[in-house]
């Protein structure tokens, strides 16, 4: 039976009762794209997982808003030299980590700090390696502001979208008419920061019991060790426990004190927020300052590099008075075997994540500006 | 260029944004009768040029010197700060604490430094209070992207915000030092509301009517003309020497003793217009 003409087919009844389950159908799946599957992650978050800390309901999960988080984050004119962007430092390959062991912001000034991996933000309870900043959102002003990094004061980042129609018109698409304000300049940022979940690496389908979720007799030696060894901290299957923490880098801490920047108390000097170690694998160089090149110097300063401070964790002083943790060096490359199973290919390739590069070749030239 | 551009543009758009912040507001429960209270706000630097007590001289930026009580001498390119939480008092003892006042004045800005309170009660009032800053709960609680309408002052553009330890700065000042040799630079960023049991700098401002009364009618807009004396930053309860000063920048036990200052003498009330 040959398909009617569509010049046929409207004529009869029957088609327009086509032509309306099509709609019905198309538009069921718009609503659904409407909905980003990783916002499904943050309503209902998998079984191995805690509720999300973020409020969802506050930013509702929405695509175009989802979009327009996006651009904004792969948009390098919101920096004084437009040249760096959110992701000039938060590359998707790397976890959302730069490679760098202090992040490069505009003109090639250095950050003090190293580059996080950016992902299951919406678990944080507070950002940054002291905690200082207190919401998904607050957070994205400081690299924004800040002069080592993209150095343009939140006036001028909003000034420089509203005389940009097509931010205007996608802000305008989103949250209505009028100009584009501070709510909507991050909550559409948050949009896209708090998708970035990770919940879908070899490890996770192992303990959900899923399918392709199997782990070596290696990594599941290495699993115990680091259930034993390392859980203390680097707890439940977020791999933190979101607490500031003196892993024994240095005996004293005159540059960075940590969380004692925060709360100015001595007795959180060299303290640290616990970071996850999903996506570890890819976001080399480790520890706030970036201090260690690869996995392995990591676990040879638990082994033998933990250095004493007053603030030293509990956890890294061993009954007998030695520091750090005992590890062998078979135990090492268990652990470190189990490390690997943390790597999520979802995060790191999924092309939603990526750059929206169709519109960067099209717009090369940077933000037309109104006055000059 | 640029830039600087569009910081014009921003400076211009700001008083109106803040104004648009402190429209009517009519949620006072009881029918009772309101009328509105302006305030005008002038900043200055104490008189020096004669022997003997002068009045002081209005503060012009990068220009005027500011001398504390023990000589030292500075000049200011930078002078912001909010003014929330105002409250009246009657001669009774009864108060009325005006809804959502927040206010940002900013010497760079005209506008900014006269604002209205409206829908006070009517009735003669004998003072005045106000937090030089802001309190806890918005600054500290509040959603942080609430801060649009009634709350637009506390909006972060305005750049009085600690964005790498959430929070307001309550006051800026910023100039030169230049009774050193060589003259340095003064930055005086106060702010920190307590949290994690960090020094609190919010502070309350009482200063006197003296003999003026307030008159508050609904055919009657009276205006409280402010002074703030910026060298009383550095003067009052804790005086501090600038030439070892190293400046504030974060919540800290000198920024408390700073807000201490300004609590205690940086303002003053010159003047209660009755029209
Ligand atoms: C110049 C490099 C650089 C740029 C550009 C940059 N960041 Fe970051 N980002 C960092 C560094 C470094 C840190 C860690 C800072 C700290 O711990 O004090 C960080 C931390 C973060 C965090 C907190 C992660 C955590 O676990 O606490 C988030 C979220 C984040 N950045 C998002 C963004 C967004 C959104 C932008 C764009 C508006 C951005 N970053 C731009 C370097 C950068
Ligand atoms: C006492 C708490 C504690 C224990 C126990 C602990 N860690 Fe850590 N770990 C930390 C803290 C705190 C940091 C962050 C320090 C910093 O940023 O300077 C960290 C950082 C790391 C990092 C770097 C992550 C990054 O992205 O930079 C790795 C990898 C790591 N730990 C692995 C381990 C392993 C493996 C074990 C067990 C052998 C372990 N940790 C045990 C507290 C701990």
């Amino acid at each position: 039976m040959a398909a009617p003409s569509p010049k046929t087919w409207v004529r009869q009844p029957l088609g327009w009762l086509l032509l309306a389950a099509l709609v019905a159908v198309g538009s069921a799946a718009v609503a659904h794209w409407r909905q980003p599957a990783a916002a499904a992650v943050l309503l209902a978050p998998p079984a191995n997982f805690p509720a999300p800390v973020y409020e969802v309901a506050k930013n509702q999960p929405n695509e175009a808003a989802f979009e327009l988080g996006r651009m904004l984050f792969y948009d390098p004119r919101l920096s004084s030299d437009g040249r760096v962007s959110c992701g000039s430092c938060h590359q998707q390959a790397r976890a959302f980590t730069d490679g760098q062991a202090l992040a490069v912001g505009v003109a090639g000034r250095r950050s003090p700090r190293n580059s996080p991996a950016l992902q299951n933000l919406a678990w944080h309870r507070s950002f940054m390696a002291d905690g200082g900043v207190r919401g998904l959102e607050l957070q994205a002003l400081a690299p924004l502001t800040s002069a080592q990094e993209m150095n343009t004061p939140l006036a001028e980042a909003l000034a420089k979208l509203n005389a940009n129609p097509e931010y205007r018109r996608r802000f305008a698409a989103v949250y209505g008419p009028g100009k584009i304000d501070t709510p909507q300049f991050l909550k559409a940022l948050a949009q896209f920061t708090s998708a970035l979940t990770s919940t879908n690496s070899r490890y996770d389908q192992y303990v959900r019991h899923e399918p392709g979720g199997a782990l070596s007799a290696d990594e599941r030696r290495g699993q115990a060790l680091f259930q034993a060894k390392c859980s203390g901290c680097h707890a439940t299957d977020l791999f933190t426990d979101e607490s500031f923490r003196n892993n024994g880098l240095d005996t004293a801490f005159p540059l960075d004190s940590g969380r004692a920047h925060i709360t100015l108390a001595p007795t959180d000097a060299g303290r640290f927020r616990v970071p996850s170690l999903r996506n570890v694998a890819r976001t080399a160089p480790y520890m706030h300052d970036g201090r260690f090149q690869t996995l392995p110097d990591v676990l040879a300063h638990y082994a033998y590099g933990v250095r004493p401070s007053r603030t030293l964790d509990p956890l890294l002083r061993q009954p007998d008075g030695r520091l750090g943790i005992a590890l062998t060096e078979v135990q090492q490359r268990e652990i470190l075997a189990f490390l690997a199973t943390l790597t999520d290919t979802e995060l790191l390739t999924n092309p939603r994540f990526a750059p929206p590069a169709a519109r960067q070749e099209t717009n090369p030239r940077g933000m037309q500006l109104s006055a000059n | 260029m640029k830039n600087r551009t569009l910081s014009a543009l921003f400076l211009l758009a700001a008083p109106l944004a803040l104004f648009s912040g402190c429209k009517k507001d009519s949620d006072t429960p009881e029918a009772t009768s309101t009328g509105s209270v302006n305030f005008t706000v002038q900043n200055v630097v104490p008189n020096t040029n004669v022997v003997g007590v002068q009045p002081p001289t209005p503060l012009v930026l990068n220009s005027s010197v500011a001398t504390t009580s023990t000589g030292e001498t500075f000049t200011v390119s930078t002078f912001e700060y909010y003014l929330s939480n105002i409250k009246f008092t009657k001669s009774d003892g009864t108060t009325y604490a005006a809804p959502d006042t927040y206010f940002l004045v900013d010497q760079a800005t005209a506008k900014t430094l006269s604002f209205t309170v409206p829908n006070v009660p009517t009735g003669d009032y004998t003072g005045v209070s106000f937090i030089v800053g802001v309190d806890a709960q918005r600054t500290g609680l509040t959603n942080p992207l609430d801060f649009t309408g009634k709350l637009e002052a506390l909006n972060q553009a305005y750049n009085m915000y600690w964005t790498w330890n959430s929070g307001h700065i309550f006051l800026k000042m910023e100039g030169t030092l230049t009774s050193t040799n060589p003259t340095k630079p003064l930055t005086c960023h106060i702010g920190g509301w307590g949290n994690n049991s960090t020094p609190n700098a919010i502070v309350t401002a009482t200063p006197a009517f003296g003999s003026n009364k307030l008159t508050v009618r609904t055919d009657k807009a009276p205006t409280i003309a402010l002074q703030a004396n910026v060298a009383k930053l550095f003067d009052g309860p804790n005086p501090v020497t600038l030439s070892t000063f190293m400046g504030a920048h974060m919540p800290s036990a000198q920024s408390v003793q700073i807000a201490q200052n300004y609590a205690a003498g940086m303002f003053s009330v010159t003047q209660i217009n009755t029209n």
